[in-house]
């Protein structure tokens, strides 16, 4: 796809780091979350990293495209403006549903894996692509429980997504190391699953163990164990780009640019 | 990028100079300076001064603790200088500093003290002719002594502050604030600070006379915070945290 | 080559996936009966890591509330929030404003709380 080849490595802005990402070196794109933007007046930070020439990506977690009802074309909407404010290739959003019976988890919550889910989901991913002016990349998010009666493999369940959509994928090596370790999913199996040729980019985090369950925080360090994942997925494909999510307790400018060279390095290694 | 302490030298620590400049306003903005000198908080483009995640911090004072104890959560850059100023630990610093005879109490200055020296002016050249006068005239010169108000920094307080240079970007805090400029260039600059926050501050005070003048300006000094009705912890300063509050996609949350 | 999903095919699916998400939602934020098939201790989990969330959210939106509260935020929260689940539409601001108001409907919190406050919001 045009404009989202070699994306590098990036960091998601957040308006508490805004300066630390300006200063950070080797911050190839940034990501941000389009529902704390307002259209007609960018933060300044994100105005001044698109002069520098940074690719900004648009990043939703509202839409619950996994959701039972239709998906809300406001929403859709105002992604789609944020998408063109800031020049944005691509914008992503999640396999996921956050409302229910009027009721609002205020999280990403896992959908099931059935045919049902699926359809829905298909339906509402359409209906969002018809109506945003950039291509939509969908992420895997992390699960502490396991729907019944799950009918595909979380890989199948992606793969026949894309396949029906032509969506692209925004595949979270931490969501993947949650659900293995919480839900029992295999990273190999799902990255052998996937069409990763519509691999859009990586997403990293941090998280933290808790008795037996990985709580995927985005407010601790990024723990080796996810790295080994991105490295199992470096060695398949060279990822467009991957990307550093933090969302709170963000720790000193040294120490994230120490993770965004521990992500560049797996990368690299990889490139030859 | 933290100034090595012992470029710093060991004479007086710059929070004590920022006191001695500028009152506690000065002496908070100064302990902010130190924080973020060490990297222990940083700044956001719309003012908010967060906490730096890590296991220990090596606090050096204090107020410095207390303006880490009172970033639970981002805090704006003006309001945590107030809360800091405000403290409990800036009455302490306020009373070692008193009683170590840097600074003593300050009698309050009257801005129109020289109109007292100007009526005894009259009444003394009245008195040429008049001389019952000369007990007016005294009286008047006195109450221009007495409303010129005294000087906060003993001598031993101005000598500290001849000693401050600016050569290091936490004293230029210290003497000049983030509103000022060392050699032209704005001291907020000296921090990387975009000039949208260091604004939020109130306007540097215009320095009367020169020359060793260091210590003038230096109304606020006496005046901090000596009654009950300030102070309070600084941890329960309140401040508004504005930001998208939309939250990201992680937070899983840990449990409990 | 995908199916084509006929549209009353899709409104059942529909149907089918309201029924189980809004009972999963239901039991997890607005103390529910556990859905069937499900591990009722990850139910547990995901209860306490949703509501550990909005509990963060809502004392970074209202510190001043939670300073005043102290240790008896987190129960109130805690009790307020299965009483009050957040409607969908609704916005993290008004959860945490309600929270304030049903504070100071149980007496939690003095009536005249914002005029004591100002003070320190100001500029």
């Amino acid at each position: 796809m045009v404009g989202i080849k070699d994306l590098g490595v990036g960091i998601g802005w957040r308006s508490e780091i805004d300066l630390t990402v300006e200063r950070l070196p080797g911050v190839d794109f940034v990501e941000v979350v389009a529902e704390n933007l307002h259209i007609g007046h960018l933060p300044e930070s994100v105005t001044l990293l698109l002069e520098r020439g940074v690719p900004v990506l648009p990043h939703a977690v509202s839409l619950s495209l996994g959701g039972a009802d239709p998906v809300d074309l406001h929403r859709v909407e105002h992604l789609g403006a944020v998408a063109e404010a800031v020049g944005a290739p691509m914008v992503s959003d999640h396999v996921c549903f956050v409302r229910a019976g009027g009721l609002d988890s205020g999280h990403l919550m896992p959908v099931p894996r059935t045919r049902d889910a699926l359809d829905v989901l298909v339906a509402n991913v359409e209906l969002a692509q018809a109506n945003l002016p950039v291509p939509l990349a969908l992420e895997n998010v992390a699960a502490l429980l396991e729907w019944p009666d799950g009918e595909l493999s979380e890989g199948q369940f992606l793969a026949e997504l894309v396949e029906r959509t032509d969506c692209w994928l925004l595949v979270d090596v931490a969501n993947l190391y949650a659900n293995a370790r919480n839900i029992g999913t295999d990273p190999e199996r799902f990255l052998d699953e996937i069409p990763l040729e519509r691999l859009a980019y990586v997403h990293v985090a941090g998280g933290e163990q808790h008795g037996d369950i990985y709580h995927d925080t985005h407010a601790h360090a990024v723990l080796p164990e996810v790295l080994e994942v991105l490295d199992e997925l470096c060695s398949r494909v060279a990822p467009p780009g991957v990307l550093l999510e933090r969302d709170d307790n963000y720790p000193s400018d040294t120490e994230i640019a120490s993770e965004l060279a521990a992500i560049r390095a797996v990368v690299d290694k990889h490139r030859g | 990028m933290a100034t090595p302490a012992t470029e710093r030298g060991t004479r007086v620590p710059p929070e004590r100079i920022g006191y001695l400049a500028d009152g506690p306003g000065r002496a908070a903005e100064t302990a902010l300076a130190r924080l973020l000198d060490a990297g222990l908080v940083r700044v956001s483009r719309d003012g908010l001064v967060s906490a730096v995640h890590q296991g220990t911090y090596d606090t050096t004072t204090p107020v410095e603790v207390c303006i880490l104890t009172g970033l639970t959560r981002p805090v704006r850059f003006d309001a945590v200088m107030r809360n800091a100023a405000k403290s409990k630990e800036m009455r302490d610093l306020h009373d070692r500093l008193r009683a170590e005879g840097l600074t003593r109490r300050a009698r309050p200055r009257l801005a129109v003290w020289w109109i007292f020296l100007v009526i005894g002016g009259v009444l003394a050249l009245a008195s040429l002719t008049e001389p019952w006068l000369l007990i007016g005239t005294v009286g008047f010169l006195g109450s221009a002594w007495w409303t010129y108000g005294a000087k906060p920094l003993t001598r031993a307080g101005r000598a500290a502050l001849e000693g401050a240079s600016t050569s290091d970007r936490v004293i230029a805090v210290a003497l000049e604030g983030f509103r000022g400029k060392v050699s032209g260039r704005p001291v907020g600059d000296l921090f990387d600070l975009p000039q949208s926050v260091v604004k939020t501050l109130p306007r540097k005070r215009k320095r009367r006379g020169t020359g060793g003048g260091t210590a003038s300006g230096s109304a606020g000094c006496g005046s901090g915070c000596g009654s009950s009705s300030c102070g309070s912890s600084c941890s329960s300063g309140g401040s508004s945290c504005g930001g998208g509050g939309g939250g990201g996609c992680g937070g899983g949350g840990g449990g409990d | 080559m995908a199916e084509i999903v006929n549209e009353n095919e899709l409104l059942v699916a529909r149907e089918r996936l309201a029924a189980q998400q809004a009972e999963l939602l239901k039991a997890l934020l607005a103390n529910g009966p556990a859905p069937a098939g499900f591990d009722e201790q990850r139910l547990g989990v995901e209860r306490r890591a949703l509501l550990s969330k909005r509990r963060g959210i809502v004392r970074m939106l209202g510190p001043a509330v939670a300073d005043e509260l102290g240790d008896r935020f987190r129960p109130l929260f805690d009790a307020y929030a299965v009483e009050n689940p957040r409607r969908a539409g609704s916005r993290a601001r008004e959860d945490a404003a309600a929270f304030a108001e049903w504070c100071r409907a149980r007496g939690e919190l003095p009536e005249k709380r914002k005029a004591r406050w100002k003070f320190w919001q100001s500029n």
